[in-house]
């Protein structure tokens, strides 16, 4: 890896970008206080720990995983369908667990629906976009052994020689 | 400078400078959008002495809360595939190789956490989850600047890497089969995901948690909204609650015969009007939405007294301006200020009604304020007491 070189840009927004983070800090102390403050620093660090050492192995084992056991020609689909449920799971996990609605017990108004059938509605759709894709890269590569294109088209190449 | 190598263990190509490179663009622009909303937000709910929020255009916070959640939202794939990509830099050796290098790795931990922290707790708050030892509002609000000045020193960091790498021609180009691609140090794979394909996922999985919340503010997609925390059409009479009157505490008191508006301050006139008193007053319809700072909005037709009559009949100077009491004692929010805008607009109401029906308990009865662009949380219930100032 080639060892990063640093221009005119960095040096001008490096005074701009700290000035602005050491507002966000000196605020954060001043506006909650030191105690208060001090949780919000462990949550950050929380933070950063839970995604690059708990999060990211996962994602990077499921993805090595999936690259190596799929077939060429649904590993694609695969791949964006597994991406997409993960995130869709993320975003809808605490209305799944009813945190949230725990607090709430008098407000039937937040997280009214039943998150399972939910959930599993929109995956289902996920799931039904990748099938469709797989079935369209299918049929264009049948068409493209029958009739070779006279080029390439850019960014859609399951028909390209190996 | 000696060089840096990365792990063996990463073999895909499609963490390369170039998808880096996009996806921080992207991620630049959706961090910046949401940073400027919220910041704006948060002036209009604590606003300093140089800042007044206007009351129109009547839908404007609406928007401008709604983009702030659907742009923050739509960010969790981007981040989570911007740092997948550069994953393997974390455990480059040497750690760094010059002073500036240290300095702009440094700058990454807050980047990181920041984004992360941001992302999870503006998730969780739209679901009213609270599992932080500390006040959400604050902690979001002072995070978003430490955040943002990181974002900054990346960007200066990456300026000159990202224009070469998005203004070069691409060497790796898919249109290039992979047996012409320049040999990597890594061993050549086919690789059926090529970047273009792995972009248009990142986006297409950011496209996919739009279309299954945004439903929550865009009322024709809320049949859609099968992730978000709220339906717009769903709640006592068919739309959302956010604190309720047994959670305020406050159910005696508003259903008390003894219930009174009064108004007060700096006023020619005090007065006091009981529920009936003021039905009889001149009553005034609105169609306006309130606009949760959560991110879900409805548009209802409100029926109630402008504050502005009330105003005038107590004698109130034209440039008054008003804190909005309510009957709940504790908390955050049991008032809210109408600066000489919001106090004077034809439409900002004290309403009894909603939708032909006396309002809810849970909606505010018997009255709550109701007026043009303003947050959710600052169109407070069960008002009890006009404070003119």
């Amino acid at each position: 890896m080639i060892p990063p070189r640093y221009g005119r840009a960095f040096w001008i927004a490096l005074p701009i970008g700290t000035a602005l983070m050491a507002f966000g800090a000196v605020g954060l102390v001043g506006d909650m206080g030191v105690g208060a403050g001090a949780k919000v620093g462990s949550w950050l660090v929380g933070a950063d720990v839970a995604h690059d050492f708990v999060l990211a192995p996962i994602a990077c084992l499921v993805g090595a995983a999936a690259a190596r056991a799929l077939p060429r020609w649904c590993r694609a689909p695969t791949q964006a369908a597994l991406l997409t449920s993960g995130v869709l799971l993320i975003v809808v996990f605490p209305a799944l667990r009813g945190f949230g609605r725990d607090q709430v017990p008098d407000n039937p108004s937040v997280q009214p629906l039943d998150y399972t059938t939910a959930t599993l509605t929109a995956l289902a759709a996920v799931w039904a976009a990748a099938g469709v894709w797989v079935v369209v890269r299918l049929a264009t590569a049948a068409r493209g052994r029958r009739r070779p294109p006279s080029r390439a088209t850019p960014g859609d190449h399951p028909t390209s020689p190996r | 400078m000696r060089e840096q190598t990365t792990p063996r263990v990463f073999t895909s190509d499609l963490r390369d400078e170039r998808n880096a490179a996009l996806l921080g663009v992207a991620l630049g622009v959706t961090f910046t959008v949401c940073f400027v909303t919220g910041v704006l937000s948060h002036l209009i709910q604590d606003p300093p002495s140089w800042f007044q929020w206007p009351s129109r255009p009547a839908g404007l916070y609406r928007v401008t809360q709604g983009v702030h959640v659907a742009t923050g939202l739509a960010s969790i794939p981007l981040l989570l595939a911007k740092l997948w990509v550069v994953f393997p830099k974390l455990f480059a050796w040497p750690p760094f190789s010059s002073v500036a290098h240290l300095v702009e790795r440094l700058t990454i931990f807050p980047l990181v956490a920041g984004g992360v922290f941001e992302l999870f707790t503006g998730l969780a708050d739209t679901h009213l989850w609270y599992p932080w030892p500390f006040g959400f509002r604050a902690a979001h609000y002072w995070v978003a600047w430490i955040t943002i000045g990181a974002l900054v020193v990346h960007i200066g960091a990456k300026w000159a890497t990202t224009r070469s790498v998005l203004f070069v021609r691409d060497p790796t180009d898919a249109y290039l089969s992979v047996a012409e691609r320049p040999s990597g140090t890594h061993r050549q794979r086919e690789s059926a995901f090529d970047r273009r394909t792995f972009l248009a996922s990142v986006f297409a999985a950011a496209g996919a948690v739009t279309v299954f919340t945004v439903g929550q503010t865009v009322s024709p997609l809320r049949k859609l909204a099968l992730l978000a925390p709220r339906r717009p059409d769903t709640g006592p009479q068919g739309f959302p609650v956010n604190r309720t009157a047994a959670t305020a505490g406050v159910v005696e008191g508003a259903r008390s015969p003894e219930y009174r508006l009064l108004v007060e301050g700096k006023v020619r006139r005090k007065l006091v009007f009981t529920r009936d008193q003021l039905l009889a007053m001149p009553q005034h319809e609105a169609t306006l939405p309130i606009s949760c700072v959560e991110g879900w909005s409805t548009t209802q037709r409100w029926r109630g007294v402008r504050v502005r009559d009330l105003l005038d009949r107590a004698g109130a100077d034209s440039a008054a301006e008003v804190r909005v009491h309510s009957l709940q004692r504790r908390r955050a929010y049991r008032f809210s200020d109408l600066n000489r805008w919001h106090a004077h607009d034809p439409d900002t109401l004290l309403a009894l009604e909603v939708n032909g029906e006396p309002l809810d308990i849970d909606h505010g009865y018997p009255l709550r304020l109701i007026g043009p662009n303003r947050p959710g949380v600052m169109q407070t219930k069960w008002v009890t007491r006009l404070a003119v100032r």
